[in-house]
């Protein structure tokens, strides 16, 4: 086990945020009281519809919004702004145009301060777990969305972050690419097993790629179910299976119900 | 008919190979029509030469050192002026894009100052300053400092705040943001207030130069209408224009197709 993978907890308790809003001129309340707890190497995914807090829940653990109430804590030592130990995958990719391939993915290990060829190798390393080593050198607006996203993944994963946030990281690819995605994802969760947190939308995306299913609804936890399904998940598979047909329903009635 | 498509279709295929082509050729009617102007006397030769008067008036001036010179002079001002400009405006730029309160107490200051244009400077800089270099240069880096910081601020600004976010949580510390994402980010619209502020600055050292006027390409065309020779003013403008383009197809378009293109960021 790698230093990545000491024992360590994502707890989130009595999560509140309220701001205000100009237009209205009055405060609004994105997130109620959200408690939850993330062992470490689990897979989990937030969903609900829109407006239902799963964004703005993902950017305060991120540390990209001050908490208004509650608390978020990593390994017991709450969490202080944006830092390297949670890794976000961002639904527009957000790679950096001037940079290749391969700077972005090494970007990470780079700000840790390790020497530029071991930041390329690592890089390089991480690249071939989607099979992309073979455009380490292009520049993101070169590849196709799809591309462009499993990079987006490994250069927070190359990070070895304690979790993995991901916001509706496979939104903006085509349908047959988004299967495919999801297959690697929950393949290289198999191999590495970081903790994620997944956010969307996507009732089948949630059950396909998690052990558990948490709906939220006006920034309410309303349900948290395990997900038995056997791995590896592979679409064909499961598209008829019962189980994940049962599930999947029963999270869209709680969703729509939401 | 046959005859004009194939020689357009000849030119095209030759400027593939010979880029340079693109550049001469769409002044080749602009020159005939210079020269039949002349030729047919419409105005006085003294009024209006013509190209091959410009010609060799290049030739007798460049033989005499004294173009040569006054080019350098001029270049050397703009560049130094530019650099200064630069150095400035930059850093300044991202600081008003990056910081509210900073843009909050800096902009109506850069806008009242803006107003004020370069040569409306120069009175009160002659007075403190003479007829000297310092004068010259103050001049350019003022009109060259403006569009720069607005351009910056902008550009910093335009940079999405998920490239920040992924910066940060990968790790980046605040002054790295700067240097990693910010200042690459803000780099397309930087390059258009330089250029911005080295076509002005540009304009204002001919301008400036004719008032002060000890040497440079500004000094040597309005010497010219004192000595009462046309050929000179033009053969100034006429540099004017192709030093202006050296620099743009030189300088600055190399250098955009090496960042803002090749990242995606500008399309052409």
């Amino acid at each position: 086990m790698g230093p990545g993978y000491a024992m360590n907890n994502l707890t989130i308790q009595n999560l509140s945020k309220t701001y205000f809003d100009p237009y209205a001129g009055s405060n609004v309340t994105a997130v109620h009281d959200i408690s939850l707890k993330v062992a470490q190497g689990e897979f989990i995914s937030i969903v609900g519809p829109s407006g239902c807090g799963k964004t703005t829940l993902l950017n305060m653990i991120a540390g990209f919004l001050p908490i208004s109430g509650g608390s978020i804590t990593i390994d017991d030592k709450p969490i202080k702004g944006p830092g390297p130990d949670r890794g976000v995958v961002f639904q527009t990719f957000a790679l950096f145009p001037w940079k290749t391939v391969i700077d972005n993915v090494g970007f990470g290990p780079r700000m840790r301060g390790l020497p530029k060829k071991e930041c390329d190798q690592i890089a390089l390393e991480f690249l071939s777990l989607v099979g992309l080593e073979h455009v380490a050198e292009k520049y993101p607006n070169e590849l196709s969305g799809g591309m462009q996203q499993r990079v987006g993944v490994v250069r927070a994963l190359a990070n070895n972050p304690d979790v993995l946030l991901m916001d509706e990281p496979f939104a903006s690819v085509d349908a047959q690419t988004r299967m495919t995605l999801q297959e690697e994802l929950t393949k290289i969760w198999q191999e590495r097993r970081p903790t994620i947190l997944f956010i969307t939308h996507d009732v089948a995306e949630s059950v396909f790629l998690a052990d558990r299913v948490v709906v939220l609804s006006k920034g309410r936890v309303l349900e948290d179910m395990p997900v038995h399904l056997q791995r590896p998940r592979i679409w064909e598979n499961l598209m008829e299976d019962g189980t994940f047909k049962a599930l999947s329903s029963q999270v869209l009635s709680k969703v729509r119900s939401a | 008919m046959m005859i004009l498509l194939k020689v357009w279709s000849f030119y095209l295929r030759i400027a593939v190979k010979f880029p340079v082509l693109k550049t001469i050729v769409p002044f080749i009617p602009l020159i005939i029509a210079w020269s039949l102007v002349t030729e047919l006397q419409v105005f006085p030769r003294a009024f209006l030469p013509g190209p091959m008067d410009v010609i060799s008036a290049f030739g007798t001036l460049t033989y005499k050192g004294v173009l040569t010179q006054y080019l350098e002079d001029s270049v050397v001002r703009l560049a130094v002026g530019a650099a200064v400009g630069v150095a400035l405006g930059i850093p300044l730029g991202i600081l008003v894009g990056l910081s509210d309160r900073v843009r909050q107490w800096v902009w109506p200051i850069l806008l009242f100052f803006q107003a004020i244009g370069d040569i409306a400077w120069l009175p009160i800089l002659l007075v403190w300053f003479g007829f000297s270099l310092t004068t010259i240069t103050l001049v350019i880096v003022y009109t060259v400092l403006f569009p720069i910081v607005l351009n910056t601020s902008l550009g910093v600004r335009s940079v999405s705040v998920d490239l920040h976010r992924a910066a940060l949580s990968l790790g980046a510390s605040k002054l790295r943001v700067v240097w990693e994402v910010v200042l690459p980010g803000a780099l397309p619209n930087i390059m258009t207030g330089l250029r911005n502020g080295l076509g002005y600055g540009w304009r204002a050292l001919i301008a400036t130069e004719i008032i002060v006027g000890t040497s440079g390409i500004g000094f040597m065309m309005f010497d010219a209408r004192r000595a009462g020779s046309v050929v000179e003013i033009l053969l100034g403008m006429v540099v004017l224009g192709t030093l202006w383009y050296v620099v743009d197809s030189w300088v600055l378009a190399p250098i955009e197709r090496a960042t803002g293109k090749r990242w995606g960021l500008v399309t052409q």
